[in-house]
């Protein structure tokens, strides 16, 4: 037993010690500089990539054991993604280059691979609760708003799957659960630290400038991202694995897509 | 339960749907029915009731505001949605107090139930820890002060500055939010035990999940009743221990006391039988000189008789009278001075030589002997009683061997009395000189009182010297007196 048998030093470090600054204020310049000097469509690529390799990176920063390590994950989640987009504008069925970014991620974290069984466990409730959620959210907005549900080619399809995969739903969870949420949880209980990252994490979609922002909408968006944040809270502290945070993710936002605007 | 509760769900939503108000339909009160139900059933579980309930009323809820805005139908709905949140949450925290309010005195009771008995304390504290675990989900440590030691339960080791560790030494309780490993934090509270005289151990909880600020405060009072439980619970395994450690000893003075009756009740019968025995001689001879007349010689011969059997009567009485002075904590009386021992041996062993002639009794004396500081009287008695007792206990015709020698360091004259008998079996050995004690081989071989070693004893210790039994191989029996000489 911990408690008996092992020393404990008291942590002093605060919840976003380790964060790759320099990186993301890389990150950040680099956006900037695409906004001023590239097209609409290439700065909002390099605009993707910036973001989605800033929340990746930071999520490795803050989960490894020396977060100096992965001070530079950032950029090379960025360009890894970068590389991604490019395919997936320029080549038929480029999207399929996103999965190389889960790929990246689990040869670096050999930690997240561990868990056998648990993992299986995790993705199947958090696809069930992404499945519940989703389909909610297609009533509720077929009944709300009057949207109606778009048959959409099966390429488009698993083009938005890759891209949620390897990118939007990936960066999310890896950093909202698998680094801040983590993180809160190590210093404060359950519900603050579910309170953080999901207030953290629906931020993030509300000043996501790819994101309609007609009131309805944001209401709508606001509750469903609330939902999914806790839920992905709870599935994460109950298997300890990321696969159902993601699961949900996917399949919720899979269901998003399927909305004809 | 869990399916009946979702079709109970699914038809009240089904029955808002039929229903032509819409978001306004009374229907939508019944969802706070399933929401009760699921806080009775699981506490917690009232919440996931509510939310379900929230997400299907939704539907209702959000079109109407989306059509005609905040009307009274649509406000009443969110004031619906706004309710079963607050009831599915609050309904669902009292159940789960009550839960656990129950759950508290379970526990206290088992500790009771595992600290009944008179385990030792490392097996009561393994009962504790696995009672613990079963009732408060999560993993126990229990460390407690057991003399020098800390008796463990949960840990093989207490190692230096761990979280029990640390209690144990502060005495204050710690909160550890995450003792590392994983995406799961692993929480850990240990509270100390405390008794009468501080902080007797520590209880630790581990757990992959909350220990929320209600539960610590439990588990505070759950460690302060364990503390003093254990702290009771010792003290009566100490008085358990020490009314069987009285009850033996006084079983042991009673067997004792019994003991002592039966060999004062034997010596008795011994002493009358050894008074009856110069006594009759004496009447006897005294009978025939009163009523006969005696030739000068026979009449020298009786008299040297009645003589042998005063002086017989005489040592007997002056044993009785050295054991009445030994029983009450007395020294016999000595009148001591400057002794030859050597003489006094030697004189002693030449008396006996000629009244005794069925053994070959051997005297070697070493010359130049320092003199003791001894009453010469006592140790021409204890001499003779040594000699007297290895003739009577060994085969006629045998030999018994008395020496006196300078023992060096310290300077002192060492007696011993060696005879060819059978010897004294072990465990009479360390006994042979106690009151009215005789060997049961002894008893069957001569009479005697069972007193003359312990005078003997007595004697010798007066005169600050001291005397020893031992057998010697093949057979026989060796007395070792050893005496102070004088500088």
């Amino acid at each position: 037993m911990l408690a008996l048998e092992q020393p404990y030093v008291p942590s002093r470090a605060g919840l976003l010690d380790g964060t790759p600054v320099a990186a993301l204020a890389m990150l950040a310049a680099a956006w900037g500089l695409a906004l001023l000097a590239l097209p609409a469509a290439a700065a909002r690529g390099v605009g993707l990539a910036a973001a989605h390799g800033a929340l990746l990176g930071a999520a490795l920063a803050w989960t490894a054991p020396d977060p100096r390590r992965e001070r530079w994950a950032p950029l090379e989640a960025a360009l890894l993604l970068g590389a991604a987009t490019l395919c997936a504008r320029l080549l038929p069925g480029g999207a399929v280059a996103y999965l190389g970014v889960p790929a990246w991620l689990l040869r670096r974290r050999a930690d997240w691979r561990a868990g056998g069984t648990e993992h299986a466990r995790s993705a199947l409730a958090g696809a069930l609760f992404g499945l519940l959620l989703g389909a909610h959210l297609l009533v509720n907005a077929s009944l709300t708003l009057g949207l109606r549900v778009r048959p959409a080619p099966i390429a488009d399809l698993l083009g938005w799957l890759a891209y949620d995969l390897g990118a939007n739903v990936l960066a999310a969870e890896a950093c909202f659960r698998g680094g801040l949420f983590t993180r809160a949880l190590q210093r404060w209980p359950f519900p603050a630290a579910a309170a953080l990252s999901t207030a953290a994490s629906v931020a993030r979609y509300l000043v996501d400038p790819l994101l309609p922002h007609a009131t309805g909408i944001l209401a709508g968006a606001t509750f469903y991202l609330a939902l999914l944040g806790v839920g992905n809270c709870w599935l994460l502290v109950r298997h300890g694995s990321l696969a159902g945070p993601i699961a949900g993710g996917l399949l919720f936002f899979a269901a998003y897509r399927l909305l004809a605007r | 339960m869990t399916v009946a509760l979702g079709l109970v769900l699914g038809a009240i939503t089904l029955a808002i749907a039929a229903s032509d108000a819409g978001a306004g339909s009374l229907w939508r009160h019944a969802y706070h029915v399933p929401v009760v139900v699921a806080a009775l059933r699981w506490g917690g579980g009232a919440v996931l009731a509510a939310l379900a309930a929230v997400l299907l009323y939704t539907p209702f809820v959000l079109p109407a505001l989306e059509r005609s805005g905040p009307s009274p139908s649509v406000l009443e709905g969110l004031v619906t949605l706004a309710l079963l949140l607050g009831v599915g949450v609050s309904s669902g925290a009292l159940a789960a107090g009550v839960h656990r309010q129950r759950v508290r005195y379970e526990t206290l009771v088992a500790v009771q139930r595992a600290l009944d008995g008179e385990a030792a304390l490392d097996v009561t504290l393994v009962r504790l820890r696995t009672s613990l675990e079963a009732r408060l989900a999560g993993t126990i440590g229990l460390a407690v002060r057991d003399g020098e030691r800390v008796a463990l339960a949960g840990g093989a080791v207490l190692t230096s500055g761990s979280p029990a560790a640390r209690v144990l030494s502060a005495g204050g309780p710690l909160f550890v939010p995450d003792l590392g490993g994983g995406m799961r934090p692993r929480r850990c509270f240990v509270a100390p035990l405390v008794g009468r005289g501080g902080t007797t151990g520590a209880l630790a909880l581990e757990r992959r999940g909350d220990i929320g600020g209600e539960e610590r405060r439990a588990l505070l009072a759950l460690a302060r009743h364990l503390g003093l439980a254990l702290e009771n619970a010792r003290l009566a395994a100490r008085q358990r221990r020490f009314a069987e450690e009285l009850a033996e000893k006084v079983t042991a003075a009673t067997r004792h006391v019994v003991e002592m009756d039966r060999m004062k009740s034997d010596f008795v019968a011994i002493a009358s039988h050894e008074l009856r025995t110069p006594l009759t001689a004496l009447q006897g001879f005294s009978e025939l000189l009163a009523t006969r007349r005696f030739a000068p010689a026979e009449l020298a011969r009786v008299g040297a008789i009645m003589n042998a059997e005063t002086e017989r009567l005489g040592r007997i009485v002056a044993d009785f009278l050295d054991l009445a002075r030994l029983e009450r904590g007395l020294a016999p009386p000595l009148r001591r001075g400057p002794v030859d021992a050597g003489a006094v041996v030697g004189d002693a062993v030449e008396v006996l030589r000629r009244a005794r002639t069925t053994h070959r009794l051997e005297l070697d004396c070493d010359e130049a002997l320092p003199k003791v500081d001894a009453d010469p009287d006592a140790l021409d008695r204890i001499v003779k009683n040594l000699v007297s007792n290895a003739v009577k206990y060994s085969p006629a015709g045998s030999r018994v061997r008395v020496r006196a020698r300078l023992q060096a360091m310290p300077p002192a004259v060492e007696i011993i009395v060696e005879d060819e008998g059978p010897g004294i079996a072990a465990a009479d050995l360390a006994r042979v000189f106690e009151p009215y004690y005789r060997t049961a081989a002894g008893a069957r071989v001569a009479t005697g009182s069972g007193l003359g070693l312990a005078v003997v004893k007595s004697l010798v210790d007066a005169h600050g010297g001291s005397i020893r039994a031992e057998n010697v191989a093949p057979h026989g029996t060796r007395m070792t007196l050893i005496l102070p000489a004088l500088p």
